[in-house]
């Protein structure tokens, strides 16, 4: 057993109202510069809808991730062997035409106009270039299924579906949609850090964030096509690859990355996992459907003694241990089996995790009232959102795992209403949650952390250690002798 | 001071004999590719008695700049460059008024003997065969090297007779080079020791064999049988050959890369766009 510690993420969808206040946080402290106007660390995406860039899981044009060959895995875009015939081209990079053009407006000739009978406006500029263009698209540019003929429709999630199904998602009364906000996902199989040439991709061994050195980096952009979620971006001022550092800055100070601390929805949560790191390449060999349990396996027990003991001689901290204790995140992913990861068919392991999102009941006219005490579940099963949609966005493309995560909430949400409400009796209430393989004391735990949690509940931030972290790349003393005083800017002797 | 005189003398003994070697040496290596002492003409004259045909001063003179005195319109000179077919005597920078005075009493040397050793080249007149020539064309081309392992002809030469992009630019062409020195003589002996400053720093520390000289003889007189290439064709075919090239290679590079990204976005939205409006064209013709 080869422990380790990795901070990872958890977002509930279901809480999720899509106002992008993460996106602007992360915007305007980090991708608010020369190179970086077309980035978005942060972003939230309408689904059903094609995101940011357009169609990013479409993996036959983007080439992202791992693919399974010769009993094995390897990235789809690159390889040893494949670099070296591409090195002066990359063939699997997305254009700038599908993130979108970056632009603002000439508000000179708003405020400046001379006096006339027209209007004034201001036209928009790229930020690229600077002359005027013609806005054709944008970040979000789908948002709440704007332009659903062209984009909802053509999300691929939607290939699972049936041709009715697809007909009823788009028909005018069931239209639905739900948010997917997206960060990186600071794999434990990343294939950006598998495709650098140069070496510049790393994970963070105290924290599993991963990270691009920008000293190191050389511009290849191997790692924005080798990532199947399209988290990294080529900064085209700096020539170098910049992607989402997980806040450090902020976490090392104790502070929850910026997008979760804006979040309005509260649907963030953050803390430690440990898993065991030698189990990695058999996970990510294994079929498509045996892909969610198995990373579940990878994450361990933190309150078990020989994971504690195992932890203890890798040298995590005892505050880190104690910090995976309390994890809500352990909690939504292991314990409750809420959380799912996104696309884990990339292979790459995400260690962000998603609570699926219920949606209304698919209703008609002979139907609109269902017995809850006979059958629970039903509006769950009949939901306007697929299963088979959520299967394939979140399930490694089984059914089961949603379903049961949509259950639990559902149950939950029954064992509330017979609380406050009373409509319901306490024993039917009882037996959905016992349907749902839910004991009274998690409903209350999976309510109180879902409804009514605290900021510090929500972000069981570990510890950084970072003077321990240091001595993984530098010695203390040297390191000590080399900063204290102008180390952003050195003081010079000059004249 | 006895002994200091005798080594003074020994010395300059020596000096001289070495002197008077180095001299046969320097003519043998830069005169004789055109010059005989007694052996007829070959692209430029038999020296034999040549002080008898014009004073040292004048000889001098032309032997330090021969296009110089040439250009300046004497007469003797035209008459050389008429006999010469045109071929103007390099000049040497080696070259200098003392070395020029040397050669000289050596030609004077020269031709008292009854037979010289300049006088030239015992070049074999035997008729030149279908495989001399194919020999010719195999060195010329580089397929067989050369036995001392200097570059091959088509390096810097072009001739007529190469398939594709022709030869080399940088040295003159090849094709009639034949004629141009006037015969098999000439010709084989000034490819045995080549006089111009760049075939002489390329053929001097490995020259060419007799039997090589023979076969490219053979290989020259066989092309002069041909016309030269056009040079301005030529330079049209080499760039409609690269242009055709380049069409083709990015073609081979589409077929190679074929499965690259291409845009996503836009394909999907004026496929879109496309569908809507051919439905709105249609309903509006039913209607």
């Amino acid at each position: 057993m080869n422990v380790r510690s990795q901070v990872s993420m958890v977002f509930h969808l279901d809480k999720c109202i899509g106002c992008h206040t993460c996106s602007i946080a992360c915007k305007n402290v980090w991708t608010d510069r020369k190179g970086a106007e077309y980035m978005w660390w942060n972003n939230v995406e309408t689904k059903p809808g094609t995101g940011y860039p357009t169609k990013w899981e479409d993996q036959e044009k983007y080439k992202g991730g791992w693919e399974k060959k010769n009993g094995g895995i390897r990235l789809k875009s690159t390889g040893k062997g494949r670099i070296v015939p591409n090195i002066f081209h990359n063939p699997s990079q997305p254009s700038m035409d599908d993130y979108y053009e970056p632009w603002t407006y000439k508000y000179d000739e708003l405020f400046n106009a001379p006096e006339g009978p027209d209007q004034p406006t201001a036209r928009p500029v790229s930020m690229v270039t600077g002359e005027y263009i013609n806005v054709e698209s944008g970040p979000n540019w789908d948002d709440d299924l704007g332009g659903s003929r062209q984009y909802a429709e053509n999300d691929p999630n939607l290939d699972a579906l049936t041709e009715d199904q697809r007909q009823a998602l788009f028909s005018v009364e069931q239209l639905v949609f739900f948010y997917f906000p997206r960060i990186c996902n600071h794999c434990l199989n990343p294939g950006c850090v598998a495709a650098c040439p140069s070496g510049a991709l790393y994970k963070r061994g105290e924290d599993g964030i991963v990270l691009i050195d920008q000293k190191k980096c050389r511009g290849w952009r191997s790692c924005v096509a080798a990532c199947p979620y399209k988290k990294t971006y080529y900064n085209w001022s700096t020539g170098k690859s910049e992607k989402c550092i997980l806040c450090f800055p902020r976490l090392e100070t104790g502070q929850a990355p910026a997008c979760f601390h804006s979040c309005v929805g509260r649907i963030r949560y953050l803390g430690v996992l440990l898993y065991d790191a030698d189990k990695i390449q058999e996970v990510a060999n294994l079929p498509d459907d045996q892909l969610v349990d198995a990373q579940r396996s990878m994450i361990l027990d933190p309150h078990d003694e020989n994971v504690i003991e195992a932890a203890r001689k890798n040298g995590i901290h005892e505050s880190v241990i104690e910090s995976a204790q309390a994890s809500p995140v352990y909690k939504f992913v292991k314990e409750w089996k809420l959380a799912l990861p996104p696309h884990i068919e990339y292979r790459t392991l995400p260690m962000l995790f998603y609570v699926p999102p219920l949606s209304p009941v698919m209703a008609s006219l002979d139907d609109t009232l269902t017995s809850i005490d006979k059958d629970f579940f039903h509006d769950v099963e009949e939901s306007r959102v697929p299963l088979k949609f959520l299967a394939s966005l979140l399930g490694g493309g089984s059914e089961g795992k949603v379903l049961y995560a949509l259950k639990k909430m559902k149950a939950i949400r029954i064992y509330r209403r017979a609380m406050t409400v009373g409509d319901i009796t306490m024993e039917t209430a009882q037996r959905a949650l016992k349907e749902a393989d839910c004991t009274i004391e998690q409903a209350e735990a999976i309510y109180k952390l879902t409804s009514l949690c605290t900021f510090d509940e929500r972000f069981v931030i570990p510890p950084m250690n970072r003077e321990e972290a240091i001595e993984m790349m530098k010695d203390p003393h040297e390191h000590r002798t080399n900063t204290g005083f102008g180390f952003v800017d050195s003081p010079k002797r000059s004249f | 001071m006895y002994m200091a005189a005798i080594v003074a003398a020994a010395l300059l003994l020596l000096y001289t004999s070495a002197s008077a070697q180095e001299t046969e040496e320097y003519f043998r290596q830069n005169c004789m590719s055109c010059h005989t002492i007694g052996g007829g003409r070959l692209t430029g004259p038999d020296l034999k008695d040549v002080e008898s045909r014009k004073d040292r001063d004048w000889l001098v003179r032309f032997m330090l700049d021969p296009r110089g005195v040439i250009e300046s319109g004497d007469p003797y000179a035209q008459e050389l460059l008429s006999q010469a077919r045109g071929a103007i005597m390099p000049s040497f920078p080696t070259m200098t008024k003392k070395r020029a005075g040397q050669l000289l009493d050596l030609i004077a040397e020269e031709s008292k003997l009854e037979r010289s050793q300049f006088k030239g080249l015992q070049v074999s007149d035997r008729p030149f065969t279908e495989a001399d020539v194919d020999k010719g064309r195999r060195l010329f081309m580089g397929y067989e090297r050369l036995e001392n392992k200097a570059a091959p002809c088509i390096s810097c030469h072009a001739i007529n007779d190469i398939p594709g992009l022709g030869g080399g630019t940088l040295a003159p062409d090849l094709t009639t080079v034949y004629e141009r020195y006037s015969g098999r003589k000439t010709l084989s002996t000034w490819l045995s020791a080549p006089a111009t400053p760049s075939m002489q720093s390329v053929f001097k520390p490995q020259p060419l064999t007799p039997d090589e000289v023979l076969a490219l003889t053979a290989f020259f007189e066989h092309t002069l049988q041909r016309n030269p290439t056009d040079p301005s064709t030529a330079r049209l075919n080499f760039l409609l050959i690269g242009v055709g090239a380049v069409v083709l290679i990015l073609g081979v590079f589409d077929v190679i890369w074929n499965k690259r990204f291409r845009s996503v976005r836009r394909v999907l939205v004026n496929s879109v766009n496309e569908e809507i409006l051919k439905r709105a064209n249609s309903e509006s013709k039913d209607a």
